[in-house]
């Protein structure tokens, strides 16, 4: 095998792994100045999503594409660890985008703070991570890419050493992530005990060649484990407990990314899981106590899911509501939001994947969006209540209207992504019919119930009267002497992330089709591949 | 361009705050009055030409399950003829009305809140009317109905205008919330069966001009399409003031005469017989519906007309008979002729917006809207005396104004239907009662207001005619008044008419109308003059404390206790069920919140306060989890999926 065709489909991966190396190595030779390492971190995560849209066929960019078509969506025999789908690239470019704003928004940092390279560094690790989460085929190689992508974000939330809240918040990400990690990895080991496999594909071919025969309980087992593990990735209650004091102590950059990228990886890794067992008739060997005769498997691991995706969205948009300070709500919607991402898989189909996959597109944006704003925010030396924000939507009207796009996509208000995601999303639960209709209406009310705390946030936003002292300058908070940023303190960067995000959220909501059919055509793939 | 056209209705909006933003908002209605024009002429020009541009905005393509052929939402713009008609209507009026507004409203505050609610009234208008499919027909439809609300409470310092306008809105949105389920209803019905199998997959388009789903089953009986007309009617019935939901319009005559005149006659509450027209020529409706809307109707033209008989107020009895006269729409598309109830829309709109401006001239004179204060205005107001009646004439149907025409198509069209349907005699003879009153009640205003020597309450200013920005608005319109209705013979006008008809199945009657019944109801409205004449000519004024036609002008008077009706339901039964709402509000929901807040609120103190517990705690629900996981994935979900049969 010559380099040319093993290293061709890796250019994006290899783009992210040379340019973590290279900002190591200017750590090393003492190029520590944010701008610099910041481009280079920003190129290359440009550079690597180009690659991977022209490898998705996007046309304007064909001369980039590095993955032979022909591999795309290709029918997989024996048992490789990696394989490309294009549900599998348009992940990699939903990570990569969120990668993207944060790198964006990371070059308004103050330039005198120390360890950008680092910083920068391990964001392209976790990056890099995300990216081979999307391409796995492999039960090993998924939890070790997860892996990769889970320690560098421990170290980024404890990356203000000398931020007491921080430090608590990585010391509680840490201890509960190595306890999911083993959870998942002692779920694979199950399954390869049942199947004598971790390949996906392997596990899909001997769930389909199994027929209608019975399912042992050891399989079940496994799959509750992956269940619980993947879970704390994903933030579903009752795995979410750390999240909120994660998002609410990390440096409000990092939360971004949590938030907006590496959330994802967990729920892309129940699309790889579970649509395999989901889609396969099987029924239980020994079944349950309550039940006489045989029983499928498929619909019980999707009334799991189901369930989880209740209590997710609703606890999530219940706790959303009290919330005082704004990132503490806005970590509370984030995890309701997974509740509604959930509904994807737990429907199975391949509408209701697409739905799943364009409402963690709009989430990438809202959310990394919303959490940015915050920092800038803060960072104009705004306290961190909602109140605080009192006025702000007066005295900075692009800001103020920009974070009210965000919340009203969040909403799911017409004319904004989040309402095209859950309208696609909820149409096509309705679709399945059964009892998916009945998930779809849980969707709809707490759609309803999250609008009430969204809707606060825009009244204080927009009318209620600031506070004098509140807003008076643009100085930055944290550097040893004052530095007045360019675009009204938020510094060149941040301020284009928040655009970007702000604009593509409306354009999104206004002109959906292309991305959308190009979502619904990789769900299609996905599905009829088996998972 | 028609894009070009709604984007520059919206720019209207845009100017603000200037002294000269009436005039912006003149330029840009009338740069809108061209477009609409062109395509009016241009659709003649080519009749049964379909030009329809639309864009996908979401497409579920389709997948086995509840909708089998997919779901899309589109938005476009469809032009046709019934479009182009209603493209003129509502542009001519608007310009017009835009005009006047300029010396109509001088004297008021808040003039650029004025403006600009209007010019997004007509954006809005000529959105509703191009729409090419019915959500987006219903947003449009809701956007107009918002302006209305606005303009109608144009002067809210009035505790009076506030709570019209909050009536309007509210008694509105009984008829659009059955719009809505009337649209759902049809969302159903289509997404999954029924002839056009995917009209929910190609967005709910109005593919006009070809035969509707239900041709030729005019007497198509499934029970859930009958609902769905119901419910169209009931939305059609809120917009365009039908019994029993007309009692809204005659309170919104407390907004600025010009948005009476515009809004509340000429367009927005013909948008209820639009969506008629538009729902009989491209769904059909079924037997059913066909009665309940010729009876709804007949009996409104005839309701209303009595009401206007009486009323004191110069505003209110046009506006009476504006709700008489869409009744008369409404009936012909009820009896299968959308085409004749949209050329009677047509011709209404200019006779009763002249009949509102030069109503809006008097009372910009005098500044009073009693009728029994005015009088002997034919001398100092010449032109508006003429111009007023102008438009009594057209509406009381004397040839050959244009109402004669219309509305004479209205009634042969229905008489037609008689055989068919024994069933219309009631409502077609109120309705052919109607003439007789129309030709009183628009007279007697025309006497009490105009004829006699002079003004019968001398408090009030000398009266003078307006400058021209209000004359030439009123002069444009009568010649329309007269004109409108001769333009049925004119064969490329007549043809747009004839290609909308074209789907009914059932041809119209324009020109071949039936000669003994329109003397009949020519002779009527005559005979209406005359008494009016008779008794309140030459500035007179009849007596009417006497016996029995006291009670029954205080019935009238009262709108038949309807209004007073709707108070009590609304003061007894809905303010009860708010009480019940507010407390379920107060003590179940809030209770159950600050339940939440202080069980969450301390749970989450403890444990910030217990560092080490923190984490331990999170790691516990993990396990918690794992073992809900298990019990779900072992014991609920196969209890479950055994009990319902799987997905």
């Amino acid at each position: 095998m010559d380099l040319q065709s093993f290293a061709g489909p890796f250019v994006p991966e290899i783009v992210l792994l040379a340019a973590t190396l290279l900002v190591f190595l200017l750590d090393v030779v003492r190029v520590r100045d944010n701008e610099i390492v910041g481009a280079v971190a920003l190129g290359s995560v440009v550079l690597a999503l180009l690659l991977v849209l022209a490898d998705l066929g996007f046309a304007p960019l064909a001369v980039l594409a590095t993955v032979p078509s022909s591999s795309i969506d290709a029918s997989v025999t024996g048992a490789p660890l990696y394989s490309f789908t294009s549900l599998g690239l348009v992940f990699q470019g939903l990570f990569l985008l969120a990668a993207l704003l944060v790198c964006l928004a990371s070059l308004s940092r103050p330039k005198d703070e120390r360890g950008a390279p680092i910083f920068y560094g391990l964001l392209l690790l976790a990056t890099l991570g995300m990216v081979l989460v999307a391409i796995a085929s492999d039960l090993i190689f998924l939890l070790l890419a997860i892996e990769l992508v889970s320690v560098p974000t421990y170290l980024l939330v404890a990356y203000s050493r000398r931020d007491a809240r921080a430090l608590e918040a990585a010391m509680k990400f840490y201890i509960i992530g190595a306890l999911s990690t083993t959870l998942s990895f002692f779920g694979a080991s199950l399954l390869y005990g049942a199947y004598g496999t971790t390949n996906l594909h392997a596990l899909a071919t001997a769930e389909a060649a199994a027929g209608t025969a019975g399912y042992p309980v050891l399989v079940l087992l496994g799959y509750g484990f992956l269940i619980a593990g993947l879970a704390f990735k994903a933030t579903l209650v009752p795995f979410h407990a750390w999240a909120v004091d994660v998002y609410d102590g990390a440096p409000t950059d990092v939360t971004a990314f949590l938030a907006g990228g590496s959330k994802k990886v967990g729920l892309f890794a129940f699309f790889l899981v579970f649509l395999a067992p989901i889609l396969f008739v099987r029924t239980m060997a020994s079944g349950s106590p309550f039940v006489t005769g045989s029983v499928a498997v498929g619909p019980v691991l999707q009334i799991t899911l189901a369930f989880l995706a209740v209590v997710t969205m609703t606890l999530g948009n219940v706790l959303a509501l009290l919330q005082k300070e704004m990132k503490r709500m806005l970590a509370y919607s984030s995890i309701s939001q997974a509740g509604y991402m959930l509904i994807g898989i737990a429907v199975g189909t391949a509408p209701a994947l697409a739905g799943a996959t364009l409402q963690i597109l709009a989430h990438v944006l809202m959310k990394t969006g919303a959490f940015l704003v915050v920092g800038a925010v803060a960072a104009l030396g705004v306290g961190p209540l909602i109140d605080d924000y009192k006025g702000l939507g007066q005295k900075r009207p692009l800001l103020g209207v920009a974070f009210g796009l965000m919340l009203l996509s969040l909403a799911g208000v017409p004319l904004t992504v989040g309402f095209v995601s859950k309208f696609v999303l909820f149409s096509a639960a309705v679709q399945a019919k059964g009892y998916f209709v009945w998930l779809a209406v849980a969707g709809l009310l707490n759609s309803a119930l999250s609008v009430f705390y969204y809707a606060r946030v825009l009244k204080v936003l927009f009318f209620d009267v600031a506070e004098p002292r509140a807003l008076a300058t643009g100085a930055v908070v944290g550097g040893s002497e004052p530095e007045i940023l360019p675009v009204g303190g938020l510094g060149y960067g941040r301020a284009a992330a928040i655009a970007l995000v702000a604009v593509v959220v409306v354009v999104l909501g206004v002109y959906p089709q292309p991305v959308l059919g190009a979502i619904q055509n990789a769900a299609q793939h996905f599905v009829n591949l088996g998972g | 361009m028609v894009v070009s056209f709604v984007v520059v209705g919206l720019a209207g909006t845009r100017m603000k705050r200037l002294e000269w933003g009436g005039w912006v908002a003149v330029a840009f209605s009338a740069a809108a009055l061209l477009v609409g024009l062109l395509i009016g002429v241009g659709e003649m020009l080519s009749p049964g030409s379909y030009t329809d541009r639309q864009y996908t905005w979401l497409h579920l393509p389709p997948a086995p399950g509840a909708f089998p052929h997919g779901v899309s939402l589109v938005v476009g713009t469809l032009v046709d003829p019934i479009s182009a008609l209603m493209l003129i209507v509502v542009t001519v009026v608007g310009f017009l009305v835009m005009l006047y507004s300029i010396e109509y409203m001088h004297r008021d505050q808040g003039l650029p809140r004025y403006y600009s609610e209007l010019s997004l009234f007509l954006a809005a208008m000529s959105g509703l009317v191009i729409s090419d499919n019915l959500l987006e027909f219903f947003i449009f439809w809701e956007l107009v109905g918002l302006c209305s609300y606005f303009l109608i409470g144009f002067y809210y310092e009035r505790p009076a205008v506030a709570s019209a306008a909050k009536e309007a809105f509210l008694v509105t949105r009984v008829g659009d919330v059955m719009f809505l389920l009337g649209v759902f209803v049809y969302f159903y019905y289509y997404a999954t069966s029924g002839p056009a199998g995917g009209w929910a997959a190609n967005g709910f388009v109005f593919t006009r001009g070809t035969a509707p789903f239900l041709a030729g089953s005019m007497g198509g009986s499934s029970p859930l399409l009958t609902v769905a007309g119901i419910m169209i009617l009931g939305g059609a019935a809120g917009k365009s003031a039908q019994f029993p939901l007309h009692v809204w319009l005659p309170d919104a005559m407390v907004g600025p005469t010009t948005v009476s005149a515009l809004i509340h006659a000429a367009t927005m509450v013909a948008a209820g017989v639009y969506l008629l027209a538009v729902t009989s020529l491209f769904l059909g409706f079924t037997a059913v519906d066909q009665l309940a809307i010729v009876a709804v109707g007949g009996f409104t033209a005839f309701f209303a007309a009595t009401m206007a008989v009486v009323h004191p107020d110069i505003k209110r009895v046009i506006a009476y008979s504006t709700i008489s006269q869409l009744g008369y729409m409404v009936m012909a598309v009820g009896a299968g002729f959308a085409m004749v109830g949209l050329f009677h829309l047509f011709t209404h709109a200019f006779f009763k917006a002249l009949l509102f401006l030069a109503a809006g001239s008097v009372i910009h004179a005098l500044g009073t809207q009693d009728l029994f204060k005015m009088g002997g205005l034919r001398k100092p107001m010449r032109l508006t005396a003429a111009c007023f009646a102008i438009g009594g004439l057209a509406l009381a149907g004397i040839p050959p104004f244009a109402g004669f025409w219309s509305k004479d198509d209205v009634l042969s069209s229905v008489y037609s239907q008689l055989g068919a349907h024994p069933a219309y005699w009631p409502f077609f003879l109120l309705a052919f009662a109607t003439v007789f009153l129309t030709g009183y009640y628009i007279f007697r205003a025309w006497f009490l207001a105009f004829s006699g020597e002079t003004v019968r309450d001398p408090t009030l200013p000398h009266p003078h005619e307006p400058p021209w920005v209000m004359t030439v608005p009123m002069v444009v319109l009568s010649a329309l008044a007269v004109a409108s209705g001769l333009l049925i013979f004119v064969p490329s006008f007549q043809s747009l008419l004839l290609v909308g008809a074209g789907a009914t199945g059932i041809p119209p009657t324009f020109s071949t109308t039936d000669l003994l019944l329109s003397s009949a109801s020519v002779a009527l409205a005559a005979a209406g003059i005359l008494v009016a004449w008779s008794l309140w000519g030459n500035g007179r004024v009849v007596p009417t404390e006497i016996g029995f036609a006291e009670s029954v002008r205080r019935l009238l008077l009262n709108r038949y206790y309807f209004k007073a009706g709707y108070d009590w339901i609304g003061a007894k039964g809905v303010y009860t069920v708010a009480r019940a709402a507010d407390f379920f509000d107060q003590f179940v929901i809030d209770g159950t919140i600050h339940g939440f807040e202080r069980i969450f609120g301390s749970l989450s103190d403890r444990l910030r306060r217990i560092q080490s517990g923190f984490v331990s705690d999170y790691a516990a629900y993990i396990v918690a989890g794992l073992i809900t996981v298990f019990v779900l994935l072992l014991l609920v979900a196969p209890y479950v999926v055994s009990r319902i049969g799987g997905g």
